[in-house]
């Protein structure tokens, strides 16, 4: 069986003192070792010292700010993207004239809508995403 | 009004409801914001933007979970949105994220404000919620998404760098 360190034993004794290890299997090495005991004996008081507070919770109502804010996203899922798909519609149908020739100009187009949308919608579609993914 | 009641009646549309939902965590979810963040007014931002997305996804509710471990994923990814372009810290001329229990001195607790302050955000939350929400290293693993071993790790670490901060000024006084 690999040695433990007075680091490994310090770890599992806070894990001991939080009820996630059985005592015995520490008390052997913490009774010889002085170093262990002074580190031992701070963090104790450091967990004295945080169980005496709590975590201070102040009156807010948020409610209006998110009851608007529903209805303001509630808003912009459909109606901006039916516009830009109007657009495109057009654009399409425009471009099906028959004899015209329309241009590059007309053909970028569609890019400079999309390229809009992305503005709007303050995302951009070339970054990674490394965000924490919402849990199922 | 239950909270199971009140997600069904979202669910069906009804937007009033998710009312009562929102004035029994806020204060909750502010302070958690806050252990994250340390800044009250980016907190009341990602708390805000968190119940939007509570509601928006409430269909996707998972009803093995109670609503605020649910809600707390969505709390997390907009805090840790925000950090990215975070504001300048408030000032530290009294305490922000804790609150003193009788017997301890607004020194003391200004004290370790400080020293939770200089903590990364995840180690701050884990922190908060480990001391000031009681939660077990299995719960602790679920909430952060990560390993148990990673909780006790992170942790320990987190005990040491707050004892070291510490050392020279709380915890004697704490002996005396």
């Amino acid at each position: 069986m690999k040695e433990l360190s007075c680091e490994d034993v310090l770890m599992a004794q806070m894990a001991a003192a939080d009820g996630e290890v059985t005592e015995e299997q520490l008390a052997a090495h913490i009774a010889h070792c002085a170093d262990c005991q002074h580190e031992l004996k701070q963090l104790q008081t450091l967990d004295q010292l945080l169980t005496g507070h709590t975590l201070s919770e102040s009156s807010v109502d948020l409610w209006p700010a998110i009851e608007k804010g529903i209805a303001k996203r509630s808003a912009l899922t459909w109606r901006p993207f039916a516009l830009i798909g109007l657009l495109l519609i057009v654009h399409k149908l425009l471009e099906m004239l028959p004899a015209q020739d329309p241009g590059m100009m007309f053909k970028l187009v569609p890019l400079v809508i999309i390229a809009l949308l992305f503005v709007f919608i303050k995302e951009n579609p070339f970054r990674i995403n490394t965000e924490l993914v919402l849990e199922r | 009004m239950e909270d199971a009641e009140a997600i069904k009646r979202c669910q069906q549309g009804e937007r009033e409801v998710f009312r009562h939902l929102v004035e029994r965590y806020q204060k909750r979810a502010l302070a958690h914001g806050t252990a994250i963040l340390f800044n009250r007014n980016d907190a009341e931002d990602a708390v805000q933007e968190a119940f939007i997305d509570a509601f928006k996804a409430i269909g996707t509710f998972d009803t093995s979970r109670t609503f605020y471990q649910w809600f707390y994923v969505l709390l997390r990814n907009r805090c840790y949105k925000l950090t990215a372009k975070r504001r300048p810290t408030e000032s530290l001329d009294e305490a922000l994220l804790i609150t003193a229990q009788p017997g301890m001195s607004a020194e003391t607790t200004l004290g370790l404000e400080k020293a939770l302050h200089s903590l990364t955000c995840e180690e701050r939350e884990i922190v908060c919620l480990k001391y000031f929400d009681g939660l077990s290293y299995d719960e602790l693993a679920t909430h952060l998404q990560i390993p148990r071993g990673t909780v006790m790790s992170r942790l320990f670490n987190v005990r040491r760098r707050l004892q070291r901060k510490l050392s020279g000024t709380l915890v004697p006084e704490q002996e005396v």
